[in-house]
């Protein structure tokens, strides 16, 4: 399952590089220069690299493209993004967009890449190209071309609606060998959304298996567009570049010119930086800013002075002033990314814009699940921890949590299960906390008998049976590509994951779209591994929310010793209770190291047992041998032994190590 | 900072010379002569005084590590000699064999250079020679350790002198000359009493010695004290063989019986075994051990915890007392140098890889022959310095906790609470109180009868006098010595939180 492993970390970082936090053991330290990498790293290659921070690294670059700096008329400015698959070629195409228009020279780039590259793995994390504004003559004309990234991945979507809003076009980027992938689709529609003028480029060509005529009927049945003049490229053999280039400056509009508007600028990224605050991405849409404005930012009211503004080339490159059209970053003393919100509009404080750009949101956590440290000492690091990040991710949200087996942690809230997936990647690596992490769940609404309506994303805080009339759920809706071959077994598991069938679409011949509506919860398991697993890693799935639907859902309880045990405490759908809870039991059964006692585990629903399993007890444990004396290493052997004991959870009179949670609740994700 | 002077040992049965001919003396002797201990230590000792002088070690561990060869659940340090056939005894050769003479002399110079713990002349009570297989030494060898122990340290008048022997190592004549150079007590390997066992973990010797050993040794004369050392647990035992190696026990009247659990040990033959079959099989590595691949002959935990429960039944039955996890004896025949070990009282150790605890430090000697052999050249030279890392209040606690809870005595608690704290021996007791009701540990009185639970609870309550009623807890036999591991980590993890 390569594939779906590289492409989630592929998307691992939506923000840039700041200095990390440097607590990990083997942290280079700061200054000296980071070793070569010594062995290769589960990150993807190949990505265009820009390290945002220091302006300091600006310095080497700024001899060979400082005429970047230099102002066009907005009518030779050309904002874009481009949309691609994971794995489609999209940082091969930036890297060979940045040299070939002289804003990174080659030698450096390979630098850079790997210095990198240390820093990836120093991080855990791969860090991408934010924004990068590029000069490009063409015509001896000189233009101004800003590339815009977008995260590639659906809980991300609303952050790239915003960076989407923030361009005039789009180079839609799809692999020659492979077609239009449900991910692609989704980000074009959004593009189309909002007007952008779509560039389809062919990728790859030189790939034997490249079939760009197929691949380019397939964009025109799929998505309507026109691709008689499609761009055939190969970005890693530097084909169709320049042709790129050009299409770019003459198909894609240029801004409008409202310079002489109040200033509305909208963010379309921001991060946070230790030493200077927030740093935020941002697009002029009308009137200009400059350096030492007093700004505002329109959805909190809160006002700043802009210390520093600059563009992204790719370093960070100050500037005294950015007009309408332009794309830059500012710099205003901002504590937290909550005060300077992706989709946020920046007006002048005295004279302000009337009204705030269309589309901004707040961000609603839709995935949720339970982190506690195993070791409970690591608690207020957790928390510590949290707030960091939560500087960086406004749409991390968290609150303490107590459950008898794992003692303190926290109820996290996240926009979808990759970005559940990052934060908890970047607590352990990056802030070196081992956390047990219980299933996913999702918000469930239950109707009391009382008429109130509860949010309860917490299966231990679910109201009694007696008083709850319903309960409802989220559903998704979810659009599945595939090869014809795999329509089988991918309506297999939809079933499985209680889908309802809503439509099957042959894209083309061989390739189909099928559209199933399904609860949100049953696909924040293990749903995409076994979408990837089952098609052989060619299906590819996009869902959004279509609502709350009431369900026949359960809470199931598992009991040690008679004993409840909250934290694997699960909410399911009733026809799924009894297959759950004999996998859960069984499972405990396996984990839990014999006890001097009989023990019972059972999985119940309210006081009625649904599957009971039952350990038995430890028939002898006994070291006869004390040989001359030499007690010392019986002795190791007992402290161990106590050490274990002390490793594990007590429930009730029952010694439960850590990793039969942690098997069971990875067996919740599975099974749920 | 606190030493080995601490006066947990107060509370122990006390050192008694043992009659030049040992008689059988009532079953409560120790119970008896503890409880008066205890007395006399509640109005005396204050608790924990660090500046009592140290205890001499009144106990002496050498150890032999010659061996024809290693078995295959071996992990002691031993020195493999081979021998030039598997049936006759070889004892020309090995009398002559120079690594045995050699490693004599190193251990003479170690006595030679160890000083005693103190002057007030306290005399060795005990000596053990373990092995290895001590018998394979020549008794005038065992007489040159002895007499240099008697020179150093002072023999008392009636010692309990202990020696290891293998059957198939001596004959009535070597036996009589250990006896007549001061060996009065015998500990025989046997191990068991089938054939097929005894090769598949790789004894050295056959049934026919076994029975031969044994009749040598009944008939010795001298020789009253005498241990028949089983293990139980053997591949491919079954309940049968066993029953049949505990009759066979009962019938040679030994005065003491030593039953080990096999353990599997990393780095043995049983251990690469275990590994071959489990984790990487090699079938040539089976073969060669006479193995069925696929098959690991040992017998399962629940077969084992039954010869365990076997054992201590027909022992039992046949008058002996199960005083110690893996010992039993017949009245007033209990092993007084292993009491040493399980009374947490000093000893001296002499010889590879042995343990010696002196001034409440325990030190482990090199395993190799080599490095024993310059460690011994450092302690002459005095270049050797044993950083005195003084153990802590906890691992006292434990150290008493796991050997005590070892013996049928039991943990004195309220001597444990005045070494330890109050608040330590009632958490302990807290801990433990689901096993007093469940049976595996009983609460007993002063006089060492055994209390209904409900007493344990009640004594618990009344925090203020813990250890009014109650006053010692024990591992009940044979439930709760089956799972002595679980129960004294248990009582780790109180101590060590």
């Amino acid at each position: 399952m390569a594939t779906a492993t590289a492409s989630r970390l592929a998307v691992l970082a939506q923000r840039p590089l700041t200095p990390a936090p440097r607590r990990r053991r083997n942290a280079p330290a700061p200054g000296r220069a980071p070793s070569r990498p010594r062995a290769l790293s589960a990150a993807p290659r190949g990505r265009v690299l820009c390290l945002a921070a220091p302006a300091s690294a600006a310095a080497s670059t700024t001899d060979a493209g400082q005429d970047r700096l230099q102002k066009v008329p907005i009518s030779n400015i050309r904002n874009f993004c481009i949309i691609a698959h994971i794995d489609h070629g999209k940082s091969t195409l930036a890297d060979k967009l940045l040299e070939l228009t002289g804003t990174v020279q080659k030698r450096e780039m390979k630098e850079q890449f790997l210095d990198n590259m240390d820093l990836e793995r120093e991080r855990g994390i791969t860090i991408k190209l934010q924004a990068a504004r590029m000069r490009y003559v063409m015509n001896k004309e000189p233009y101004c071309l800003n590339l815009i990234d977008t995260p590639g991945h659906v809980d991300f979507s609303y952050e790239v609606s915003r960076s989407l809003a923030a361009c005039e076009g789009a180079l839609l980027v799809v692999d020659a060998s492979q077609g239009v992938e449900a991910q692609t689709l989704a980000n074009v529609y959004l593009a189309l959304e909002n007007n952008l003028e779509i560039i389809p480029v062919l990728n790859k060509i030189d790939l034997p298996g490249a079939e760009p005529d197929r691949v380019a009927q397939e964009i025109e049945e799929i998505i309507g567009l026109d691709c008689s003049d499609a761009i055939r490229c190969s970005a890693k053999e530097g084909i169709g570049i320049t042709e790129i280039l050009d299409a770019l400056v003459t198909k894609i509009p240029p801004p409008k010119d409202t310079s002489k508007d109040p200033l509305r600028a909208l963010i379309f990224d921001s991060y946070y930086d230790p030493y200077r605050g927030v740093i935020a991405y941002f697009r002029v849409i009308d009137g200009s800013i400059k350096k030492g404005d007093k700004i505002c930012f329109m959805a909190n009211g809160k006002e700043y002075v802009a210390d520093e503004i600059g563009v992204l080339s790719p370093n960070q490159m100050q500037v005294d002033e950015l007009y309408a059209g332009e794309v830059g970053y500012l710099s205003a003393s901002i504590r937290s990314v909550a005060d300077a919100r992706v989709g946020d509009t920046i007006t002048h404080y005295s004279k302000k814009a009337a009204a705030a750009l269309p589309g901004y949101s707040e961000a609603t956590p839709m995935v949720f699940c339970g982190l506690f440290p195993i070791d409970a000492d690591q608690f207020e690091e957790l928390r510590e921890a949290l707030e960091k990040l939560q500087l960086n991710d406004a749409a991390l949200k968290f609150e303490p949590e107590s459950s008898s087996a794992m003692g303190f942690g926290f109820r996290c809230g996240f926009l979808g299960l990759l970005h559940m997936e990052i934060v908890q990647e970047r607590l352990e690596r990056e802030y070196n906390l081992n956390l047990i992490i219980t299933a996913p769940s999702v918000v469930y609404r239950v109707n009391c008998a009382d008429g109130e309506t509860v949010e309860c994303s917490n299966p231990s805080l679910l109201p009694e049976p007696g008083k709850r009339r319903s309960i409802e759920e989220p559903y998704v809706k979810i659009e599945m590509l595939t090869p014809k071959d795999y329509i089988g077994p991918i309506m297999e598991l939809a079933q499985d994951r209680r889908g309802e069938f809503k439509e099957m679409i042959f894209i083309t011949e061989s390739r189909a779209k099928i559209i199933y509506e399904l609860p949100l919860a049953e696909m924040v398991g293990d749903f995409f591994d076994q979408l990837k697993s089952r098609s052989k890693g060619y299906a590819s799935m996009e869902y959004s929310l279509v609502g709350y639907r009431e369900s026949q859902l359960v809470k199931l309880d598992i009991q040690i010793n008679a004993e409840p045990v909250e934290a694997l405490s699960t909410i399911v759908h009733r026809d799924k209770a009894y297959s759950v809870g004999r996998a859960l039991t069984q499972k405990l059964k396996e984990l839990i190291p014999r006890q001097m006692f009989k023990v019972p585990i059972q999985a119940c629903i309210g006081t009625k047992v649904i599957a009971s399993e039952a350990l038995s007890a430890i028939r002898k444990d006994v070291l006869s041998k004390c040989y001359g004396g030499d007690i010392t290493r019986k002795k190791k052997l007992l402290k161990k032994q106590a050490e274990g004991k002390k490793r594990m959870k007590a429930i009730g009179r029952v010694d439960v190590p850590q990793e039969a949670f942690m098997a069971v609740l990875k067996l919740e994700k599975e099974v749920l | 900072m606190l030493r080995l002077a601490f006066p947990l040992v107060s509370h122990l049965p006390p050192w008694k010379p043992p009659p030049i001919r040992p008689r059988p003396l009532p079953a409560r002797r120790y119970a008896a002569s503890a409880t008066a201990t205890i007395s006399s230590s509640t109005t005396s000792s204050p608790p924990s005084p660090p500046s009592l002088p140290p205890l001499s070690p009144s106990s002496a561990y050498v150890h032999l590590p010659f061996c024809r060869k290693r078995c295959h659940y071996c992990d002691f340090p031993i020195v493999a000699i081979g021998s030039s056939s598997g049936t006759a005894p070889s004892r020309v050769e090995v009398a002559d064999d120079p690594r045995i003479v050699d490693y004599v002399r190193l251990l003479l110079r170690e006595v030679a250079v160890t000083r005693p713990v103190s002057d007030d002349g306290v005399p060795l009570e005990t000596v053990f020679f373990g092995g290895g297989t001590p018998s394979l030494v020549p008794p005038l060898l065992v007489a040159a350790v002895l007499d240099a122990l008697r020179g150093r340290f002072g023999l008392s008048a009636c010692p309990e002198v202990s020696i290891e022997m293998d059957p198939g190592t001596f004959d009535a004549a070597k036996l009589r000359e250990l006896v007549g150079v001061g060996v009065n007590r015998v500990s025989l390997g046997v191990q068991a009493f089938q054939e097929n066992l005894l090769r598949s973990c790789g004894r050295a010797h056959g049934v026919e010695e076994v029975h031969e050993a044994v009749g040598i040794v009944t008939a010795c004369e001298g020789l009253q004290n005498w241990s028949m050392d089983l293990i139980s647990s053997l591949p491919n035992q079954t309940e049968e063989m066993w029953e049949e190696s505990l009759r066979c026990t009962v019938d040679a009247r030994p005065t003491h019986v030593s039953v080990y659990d096999l353990q599997i040990e990393q780095g043995t033959k049983f251990g690469q075994i275990h590994i071959h079959l489990f984790c990487a099989p090699h079938i040539h590595v089976l073969v060669q051990f006479g193995y069925t691949p696929g098959v690991f002959p040992l017998p399962s935990d629940t077969e084992s915890a039954n010869f365990y429960k076997i054992a201590s039944k027909r022992l039992s039955e046949a008058g002996y007392n199960h005083y110690e996890i893996s010992s039993y004896s017949k009245p007033g025949y209990g092993c007084k140098h292993n009491l040493t070990y399980w009374q947490n009282r000093p000893f001296y150790a002499f010889g590879l890889g042995s343990a010696s605890y002196i001034n409440g430090v325990r030190y482990s000697r090199p395993r190799r022959m080599k490095e024993y052999a310059e460690w011994v050249q450092k302690l002459e030279d005095g270049t050797w310095s044993h950083e005195s890392r003084s153990s802590d209040m906890k691992d006292m606690a434990m150290d008493v906790v796991m050997l005590s809870l070892r013996t049928a005595w039991g943990l004195d608690l309220q001597s444990f609470s005045k070494s330890f704290g109050k608040s330590m021996a009632l958490s302990l007791c807290n801990t433990f109180k689901p096993f007093v009701e469940s049976g595996l540990i009983i609460a007993m009185d002063m006089e060492r009868q055994a209390l209904p639970h409900m007493d344990f609870g009640l004594d618990l309550q009344n925090e203020g006098d813990l250890g009014s009623k109650v006053a010692f807890i024990r591992l009940s036999d044979p439930d709760g010595f089956l799972l002595s591991n679980e129960l004294i980590s248990l009582a780790f993890g109180v101590i060590s939180p």
